[in-house]
């Protein structure tokens, strides 16, 4: 019988087993690193480096998990705390503007050859929708799930989610026909 | 009756939602974690064992180098095959009890 996230939680609590942990690592790196290479735009291995730096600090700070959420919703807001530390540091190393990035990316200003790839669609998308629509749409968070994961107001994240499926569903409009 | 675009959209985000392959990922992971500290479940065996040899060592020569023993054997020699079958029933009893006792006794886990 396969052990549930909680057994091995406990084994990891009770005996200090990193054997668990690890099987636990195995359970939901994929759901991790998938949501970090959205929110990273694709950079594979720096999204392997926030992940990795995710997990580390999920065993660091396992006794803090009190299973009031899922632990996979507790992971990612773990991700979601790194990368918003890493673009906060790359912000005052590289004094990138946020909005000026988010402006770039504005949808009317993607080459229209990217509207054939749903991926790079998402991508374009400004940071908040782009989070709040890879965590309910495609993690398959619930809205309530995801306000928790990014710490914001739940008819913030419903609004996220409505804008960004909307500019999607432009673009996928043009896409589909 | 949904809009064929949301459908669209949400069969495309769910495909476009591939497993990412370990790849040594949880390795490298496990690689960089903090140093197991010694739990308290190691630290209790290691406790039990040492306070069990010491115990030996000590009784060993509180009874005079174990003569206990040695009066032991010398006394079960004198019993009828009878009593010594019983001897040996009771303690394999007490053995197997305690056995079970301690295979059968559920380990409180920590609720996560």
């Amino acid at each position: 019988m396969e052990l549930t996230d909680g057994d091995l939680l406990a084994r990891i609590l009770v005996d200090g087993d990193q054997h668990a942990f690890g099987e636990l690592v195995r359970r939901h790196q994929s759901p991790v690193r998938g949501l970090l290479r959205q929110l990273v735009r694709a950079d594979v291995e720096l999204a392997d480096d926030l992940a990795q730096e995710t997990f580390i600090r999920a065993y660091k700070h396992i006794r803090s998990f009190r299973g009031e959420a899922k632990f996979s919703t507790w992971l990612y807001r773990i991700a979601y705390n790194v990368f918003r530390e890493h673009a906060r540091k790359r912000r005052e190393l590289v004094g990138i503007d946020e909005e000026r990035l988010q402006a770039e990316a504005d949808p009317q200003t993607v080459d229209p050859g990217l509207r054939h790839d749903l991926m790079n669609a998402l991508a374009s998308l400004p940071l908040h929708e782009r989070t709040a629509v890879t965590l309910c749409c495609q993690n398959g968070l619930s809205h309530d799930e995801a306000a928790h994961v990014l710490d914001i107001p739940l008819g913030t994240v419903k609004t996220n989610v409505l804008r960004g499926r909307e500019k999607l569903k432009k673009m996928l409009a043009a896409w589909a026909t | 009756m949904n809009d064929p675009l949301d459908d669209l959209l949400d069969a495309r985000l769910r495909d476009e939602t591939p497993y990412i392959d370990d790849t040594g990922f949880t390795e490298r992971v496990m690689k960089q974690l903090p140093r197991r500290r010694v739990s308290w479940s190691s630290q209790r065996s290691f406790i039990i064992v040492a306070a069990t040899i010491l115990s030996v060592v000590v009784a060993y020569f509180a009874s005079g180098e174990g003569m206990f023993v040695h009066d032991a054997f010398a006394q079960m020699s004198g019993l009828r095959p009878l009593q010594l079958l019983l001897v040996i029933l009771a303690c394999g009893t007490a053995m197997t009890v305690a056995g079970l006792w301690a295979a059968l006794t559920p380990r409180h886990d920590t609720i996560v």
